[in-house]
């Protein structure tokens, strides 16, 4: 139960530091998910545009990116 | 592009992969290239720096201020997210460390527009000077154009007088 009031106390914070800390942290997660889940969706076979309509975002915005294996020094892993 | 890049500038390109690969990041910066541009002794890319009293520990300790830590659980908690729930369940779907970028942290790290352009400016700054290959100078003179990117921001807080480390740079390139 003091777990939850102090998490409750926090997610209410006014200090600054405590809520872009929490922003920034919740960005790199959302970024991490996003290429796990990008990543299996290519294993699994789906093209940008299914991939993009999911996500809600352009095609061109996935593609550029995500895709991987194209340009100067690439190499496919 | 790369085949104008002499051995010592490919070499720094090389490095960077490198760099970002040892702290552990997934894109390859500007940052990265300023580190791996300090790192090659003797280029004139490094003296030129070490004589504006950039060192590579300065660089690296910038950049873990300005990068810090990723994955933060105790700010997550903040906001009533679980970290340690979240990796359990990825883990248990796609493997152990696929949450922390540990999955292909192996293989090729790709670069960040930012740096993609420093590398594309590399080969003005070498048709400016007029030299037939893109040595760790040109790279060096192209992170100072670009302008923009952490490896700039370095040089800035650091109080480098940029316009002074170009002059050198283009007379180090031209004598």
């Amino acid at each position: 139960m003091a777990d939850t009031a102090q998490v409750a106390s926090a997610a209410s914070s006014k200090d600054p530091a405590v809520g872009l800390a929490a922003v920034r942290s919740l960005r790199v997660l959302v970024e991490r998910l996003e290429e796990l889940q990008v990543g299996n969706a290519r294993e699994q076979g789906w093209t940008w545009e299914q991939i993009a309509e999911r996500l809600g975002v352009s095609r061109q915005a996935v593609h550029k990116k995500h895709a991987r294996g194209r340009g100067p020094l690439r190499r496919r892993d | 592009m790369f085949e104008r890049f002499t051995p010592e500038a490919r070499q720094v390109v090389e490095g960077a992969q490198q760099e970002a690969r040892d702290l552990q990041h997934d894109r390859i910066g500007t940052e990265h290239l300023l580190l791996a541009l300090l790192t090659r002794q003797g280029t004139t890319a490094a003296s030129v720096l070490g004589r504006h009293g950039l060192t590579r520990s300065a660089v690296v300790t910038e950049v873990a201020r300005s990068t810090g830590t990723e994955l933060d659980a105790s700010a997550l908690t903040s906001i009533g997210i679980d970290l340690d729930a979240v990796r359990t369940s990825v883990e248990s779907t796609f493997g152990p460390g696929a949450l922390d970028g540990r999955r292909g942290r192996a293989g090729h790290i790709p670069f960040t527009p930012r740096a993609k352009k420093v590398l594309e400016l590399s080969l003005r700054e070498a048709i400016a000077l007029k030299s037939r290959s893109i040595t760790d100078g040109h790279l060096l003179l192209a992170l100072i154009r670009e302008g923009e990117g952490l490896a700039a921001k370095v040089l800035h807080d650091r109080g480098v007088d940029l316009p002074a480390l170009r002059d050198e740079v283009r007379l180090a390139l031209n004598s």
